[in-house]
């Protein structure tokens, strides 16, 4: 006999499936219907939890955010310089996004659909880096050192981290078998701080 | 008379820039001196009482009003 499942238990194992599914297909493509087939309950089962299929979907980011990295122990663990905060910040987030790559295919399907709620979730996920990177080279420029453009700076720094988790743990390339993914990260890093010169 | 010492103004700032900013504060005061802390970010409540908790500093105050986060963390002795 199959044991019934506690609401919160159901509601998770609801949350796990439709997060697999959304990464999978995005949030166009899937149907309460194919998520209650998945589950192996009825639609109106599913109802009773989250009344329509976008309060699902928020249910899966909100998931996603209440598990937001702390960086915290990063910070205080730090010397406090901008190099060492970077590096260890990355780490934090690498790890926990190399640890469930279905995220990633969230944010990809998320940039595909459009959508300015998603949009600005994703957005934010990337607000620690783009805004250390951006008040430091700020406060660089203020003390009379070299002016980088912070936004454009934040941008390479971002583009380049989102394609190595993409590469090592969506499309899995080759040609980075050999490479951990947090050696590559930190590889990078050593390129970024190149580019961004004196001011890094 | 102010019951604080330093101020610090991390308004607009997010994680992990506030924390970062108050370590370096904190590292200005003397003992049993109290640092306030201004910021916007919601996530810095949770962000604090983790900072206190891992550094040993005591946590005076903590509080909100008009979306803005107030925290008063003393050095200790």
């Amino acid at each position: 006999m199959t044991r019934r499942l506690k609401a919160s238990e159901r509601k998770a194992t609801i949350l796990a499936v439709a997060k697999v599914l959304f990464a999978d297909k995005g949030y166009h493509g899937v149907s309460v219907d194919e998520i209650a087939r998945r589950l192996g309950v009825s639609p109106a089962i599913l109802y009773r939890h989250f009344p329509s299929k976008e309060a699902l979907y928020e249910a899966v980011l909100n998931d996603i955010a209440c598990r937001r990295e702390s960086y915290v122990e990063a910070v205080v663990a730090s010397e406090g310089g901008f190099e060492d905060v970077l590096r260890r910040i990355t780490r934090i987030f690498i790890d926990s996004v190399a640890a469930d790559p279905d995220y990633l295919r969230m944010e990809m399907q998320s940039a595909l659909e459009g959508s300015e709620a998603t949009r600005q979730f994703f957005e934010n996920r990337w607000r620690p880096f783009t805004d250390l990177i951006e008040y430091h080279l700020a406060g660089h420029a203020r003390n009379g050192g070299a002016v980088v453009d912070g936004r454009v700076a934040s941008l390479l720094f971002q583009g380049m981290i989102r394609e190595a988790l993409y590469a090592k743990c969506i499309l899995k390339s080759p040609r980075y078998r050999d490479m951990p993914v947090a050696e590559l990260a930190d590889r990078l890093i050593d390129l970024f701080l190149r580019a961004i010169g004196p001011a890094g | 008379m102010a019951d604080f010492d330093l101020e610090l103004d991390a308004r607009g700032l997010n994680c992990p820039l506030p924390i970062l900013r108050a370590k370096k504060s904190i590292q200005q005061l003397g003992a049993g001196q109290v640092l306030r802390i201004v910021a916007t970010d919601p996530g810095s409540v949770k962000d604090f009482e983790a900072f206190c908790k891992q550094t040993g500093n005591e946590l005076l105050a903590s509080t909100q009003q008009g979306g803005e986060y107030r925290f008063d963390i003393r050095k200790p002795a």
